[in-house]
């Protein structure tokens, strides 16, 4: 079988190229972690709308709220000092959850179910950059 | 193998068989939603339920293959949760079947495990496109590499599943004479 495989030309190219899929995706991945960097605001998108921004530097008490969307929909955003998370959601599968508490731009918390995204920007990058521009 | 004469005829025994691969793949389908999920990313699965598929493409052709897939889709989004999964499925299983019935077309319906992993990696952009749409933050782009590698993975463990199965099922389906 092998020697099929390896006289099958386009078996070998198809191949070739999943490794090069393969190889590439990890290098992102690697680049997207290391190079993530630590950010200290965190913004919450629901339904591709900015409806909160944190500062998690300035959180000196842990606290948490409720966002909470159409049909009962609904997920608890946990905040601590410098890392921000979801605690408790209504969507099935709670993988938001799982996601944990992030601190870095790196990878962002998502609910998919109730199309809530939290990431985390550095000061330069954050959405409302238009107070930056009216100094 | 493939009866093209009577392809639009199908055998009531046929008929039954593809009935049975659904039930197959639904009942794959339904235990892996209930399985804890493997990685805190979204659509990071095993996608077991594609075997049936391959096998299908393998043994039978892409228009059974397509058929058995639309009602396991539609079937499993009913069963396994909200609506809002179809359109997900929906997305990447469609991708899915388009690029892996092309592969395995260029690959003469041999080494079905390349085509599986072309699946799975046309399955996850599928579905991260859909999300991007609905959650409209193309931020969550950066899952894509994390689900490549994924794909990538699972994509091999399912087309292994399905080349290793082909054989013996070929041989059962020769002996019962049944149409294709």
């Amino acid at each position: 079988m092998f020697k099929i495989y390896l006289k099958n030309r386009t078996a070998l190219v198809l191949s070739a190229l999943i490794v090069l899929i393969l190889l590439g995706s990890i290098a992102a991945f690697l680049f997207l972690n290391t190079g993530g960097s630590t950010g200290t605001i965190a913004e919450i998108y629901q339904d591709g709308q900015l409806i909160k921004t944190i500062d998690l530097n300035s959180v000196t008490e842990d606290y948490s709220f409720t966002v909470s969307g159409e049909n009962g929909a609904y997920n608890v955003v946990d905040v601590h000092h410098g890392e921000i998370g979801i605690a408790e959601a209504s969507c099935p599968d709670g993988l938001c959850i799982n996601m944990g508490f992030i601190h870095s731009s790196a990878m962002p918390v998502t609910c998919l179910p109730n199309k809530l995204v939290i990431r985390i920007v550095t000061e330069s990058d954050s959405a409302d950059k238009v107070d930056g521009v009216a100094y | 193998m493939n009866n093209s004469k009577n392809a639009k005829k199908m055998t009531v025994q046929k008929m039954v068989l593809l009935a049975m691969f659904s039930t197959i793949a639904l009942t794959v389908f339904v235990i892996e939603s209930l399985l804890p999920p493997l990685a805190p990313i979204p659509g990071i699965k095993l996608g077991l339920a594609n075997v049936v598929t391959l096998i299908l493409l393998v043994c039978f052709n892409e228009r059974d293959a397509f058929l058995v897939l639309f009602v396991r889709i539609l079937l499993g989004s009913i069963c396994a949760g909200q609506m809002m999964s179809f359109m997900y499925s929906l997305c990447g299983g469609l991708l899915c079947f388009v690029t892996m019935a092309l592969i395995n077309r260029l690959l003469h319906r041999q080494f079905i495990f390349i085509t599986s992993v072309f699946g799975a990696i046309a399955h996850n952009i599928g579905q991260l496109l859909v999300a991007i749409f609905l959650v409209r933050q193309p931020g969550i782009l950066v899952y894509l590499p994390l689900m490549m590698i994924s794909a990538v993975l699972t994509g091999l463990f399912t087309g292994f599943c399905a080349w290793f199965t082909t054989p013996r099922l070929e041989k059962q389906l020769n002996r019962y004479h049944v149409q294709r």
